[in-house]
């Protein structure tokens, strides 16, 4: 599904990823680890094909180099990131851009696009699992949501767009225990052989509601470790210190 | 330094019926616009938009229009019911108010002549008075309330080219009368020309007037419109300006609020494309206590399109409890993209709360990458954004098929982009 060899990414001529090395097959969930500042939400916004990075390595995503692909051809190709701090954007509907969106990226599949009442059923019913209230959706999109009803409507998102490969950049962080099981519940009836995960957050917690497949720690803009699941809970027990 | 433009006496012998008396004051006020020419940036209210350069640039010899063409066919609104108004090239061709008491309603072909001979700071009210022979008078007798808006179709039709109409126009609303009016400009000439307009409103005790004024078409007009309303106690007043398209537009707003618990609310969305100059220019004269302003100004100016504010807020110094707000928001799309905006208070009274801001920015680069996420081009995200930002004032439209078809014909113009 995705394959990173050697990445490099420097922003303001500071190098913050230095040289990261990663493999995701199909239908795994890898866990991507790391204390503040290591380099986990530049991992996120590379990928997604942020501008503003000078980036070297190579990105592969089935079987295809990214670096010359621009974002929204990324999302439309099927790779979907979960914002840490989803934007506020006012006077946009949420349902209008919802369904703009989904168009946009049927048609770019050579798909037939979705009608309204179509589209709403679909809404109604991935709502309903999320437990958001659907009054919101015809609000302005996250405009006066709280931390929780922004961090499920990326997950209604991802819901509604169906994409091949999902970067959740720290999703739990923010949500108390209750949204965090529900978002969890949410991934996790997602998974699926054909779909991929790169899990990032700072703690171990989320990762017993999201079992990965691999745990990996970034520390210092590199992959120093990876593991099966026990690493996030020796992690958790020991700190990030103690790996270097 | 350009020359002024000056316009031939032979224009005026143009207008018939025309007496001495009023052949006489029509030159005297051409003479003092001759002398004057096209107001430019050297007095302060046309400091940002010099149209003695700007008409220099764009017109060699203009000519006062005939109005004997008639209008290619017309998509009257379907989208809700309502009175209708037509006028062409600024003169009153025919009006229908299917769902009125008629008698409560007088309309008629405006044709002022008892205007003054001032030599007026604003040129351009001279060269009105010089010239205007065309308008509209409306007004709408005590105690009556409208059942549907009227819908003022102002079309200019295609043989307009530089020509320069002048126009003045009348509405006076009774006591405790209503009207809701949407001014919908269509423009059917592919060519420049000028259109000045002056309007009085009156609005007695208790009336209330609720305006929409649409310029939804790409065009090559230059406009100018002066509206001077008079305000009486208990009155209301709400205008939603939504322009984008003329090559030019200058829309120059003065009230004076007169009576106590007036509510004077100006409002506008401007979508200024490649090229284009607009200006909103407001004055509230708050004259005696107790009276609300409102306005907010949004503004979207693409590359090499130009957008101007000025707002003042006049307090008299017995205009106590006086309640007055001002806001401008202008986004910009490009590097080359200009908006000035000049917010004033003048304030005499103590006793009052008064506030204004003003802020210009680009389009944020982290909401824009969000919605590419999403699969949507930089262009789509960008028109989004615009449509957001444009959305706030349009969503304080309360009739929603009114505020659909405005959203609708707005959204067309953003997609063009």
């Amino acid at each position: 599904m995705l394959v990173i060899k050697n990445l490099k990414a420097s922003i303001n001529n500071r190098e913050i990823l230095k040289g990261l090395n990663l493999k995701i097959n199909p239908g795994e969930v890898h866990a991507i680890m790391g204390p503040n500042g290591s380099g986990k939400s530049t991992l996120a916004n590379v990928l997604s094909g942020k501008n503003g990075y000078k980036i070297s390595g190579e990105v592969k995503y089935l079987g295809e180099s990214l670096n010359d692909i621009p974002v929204e051809e990324r999302a439309q190709k099927g790779i979907f990131l979960a914002f840490q701090y989803p934007l506020e954007i006012p006077g946009v509907n949420t349902n209008n851009f919802l369904k703009t969106s989904l168009n946009t990226i049927k048609k770019a599949k050579g798909e037939k696009e979705i009608d309204t009442i179509a589209f709403l059923e679909l809404v109604k019913e991935k709502a309903k699992e999320l437990g958001i209230d659907e009054k919101i959706l015809s609000r302005q999109l996250n405009v006066g949501f709280s931390g929780g009803e922004k961090k499920k409507n990326e997950i209604l998102q991802m819901k509604i767009l169906d994409p091949n490969l999902i970067i959740l950049d720290e999703t739990d962080s923010g949500l108390d225990i209750d949204a965090l099981k529900i978002i969890s519940d949410g991934v996790n009836s997602s998974r699926s052989e054909k779909k991929s995960f790169l899990v990032i957050t700072h703690y171990q917690r989320l990762l017993e509601y999201i079992k990965p497949d691999h745990v990996h720690v970034l520390s210092d803009g590199k992959i120093i470790k990876s593991g099966t699941s026990e690493l996030a809970l020796e992690l958790e027990k020991k700190g990030y210190k103690k790996l270097n | 330094m350009n020359e002024n433009f000056k316009i031939s006496s032979s224009e005026i012998k143009k207008i018939k019926p025309l007496n001495q008396k009023e052949k006489k004051i029509r030159l005297e006020n051409l003479k003092l616009f001759n002398q004057q020419g096209f107001p430019s940036r050297n007095q302060e209210d046309w400091k940002f938009s010099d149209i003695n350069q700007i008409f220099s640039k764009n017109f060699k010899n203009l000519e006062s229009f005939k109005n004997k063409i008639k209008p290619k066919s017309i998509n009257f609104i379907k989208e809700f019911d309502h009175n209708h108004i037509l006028m062409v090239n600024g003169k009153l061709e025919n009006s229908e108010f299917k769902f009125e008491d008629k008698s409560k309603i007088k309309i008629k072909s405006y044709n002022d002549s008892n205007f003054s001979i001032n030599n007026e700071e604003n040129s351009l009210i001279n060269l009105n008075n010089a010239l205007s022979n065309n308008g509209l008078f409306l007004e709408v007798a005590n105690n009556y309330r409208l059942e549907k808006a009227i819908i003022i179709y102002n079309v200019f039709t295609d043989d307009l080219k530089d020509n320069l109409l002048n126009n003045k126009n009348k509405i006076i609303l009774g006591k405790n009368s209503e009207l809701h009016i949407v001014e919908y400009n269509i423009n059917q000439s592919k060519n420049k020309f000028i259109y000045n307009t002056i309007e009085n409103i009156i609005l007695n005790e208790n009336a209330s007037l609720k305006t929409i004024n649409l310029q939804a078409n790409q065009n090559e007009g230059f406009f100018y419109k002066f509206s001077k309303g008079k305000m009486k106690s208990n009155s209301y007043y709400s205008s939603f300006i939504f322009s984008s398209g003329p090559k030019f537009n200058k829309i120059d707003a003065e009230f004076d609020l007169e009576g106590e618990n007036c509510d004077c609310n100006i409002k506008s969305a401007l979508f200024i494309d490649k090229g284009k100059h607009q200006e909103i220019k407001t004055k509230i004269n708050h004259l005696v206590p107790n009276c609300k302003s409102y306005q907010k100004i949004k503004s979207v100016v693409d590359a090499e399109g130009k957008g101007v504010y000025q707002g003042k807020i006049y307090v008299k110094d017995i205009a106590q409890k006086t309640n007055a707000y001002q806001l401008s928001k202008a986004l910009l799309l490009s590097e080359n993209s200009e908006f000035n905006s000049k917010p004033e208070l003048e304030i005499y009274a103590d006793d009052v709360k008064c506030s204004h801001g003003s802020t210009s920015g680009s389009v944020d680069e982290n909401s824009i990458h969000y919605l590419m996420t999403r699969g949507l081009s930089k262009k789509q995200a960008v028109q989004l954004l615009v449509n957001g930002f444009l959305n706030e004032i349009i969503g304080d439209i309360k009739s929603n098929s009114v505020k659909k078809f405005i959203e609708n014909k707005i959204e067309i113009q953003i997609h063009g982009y």
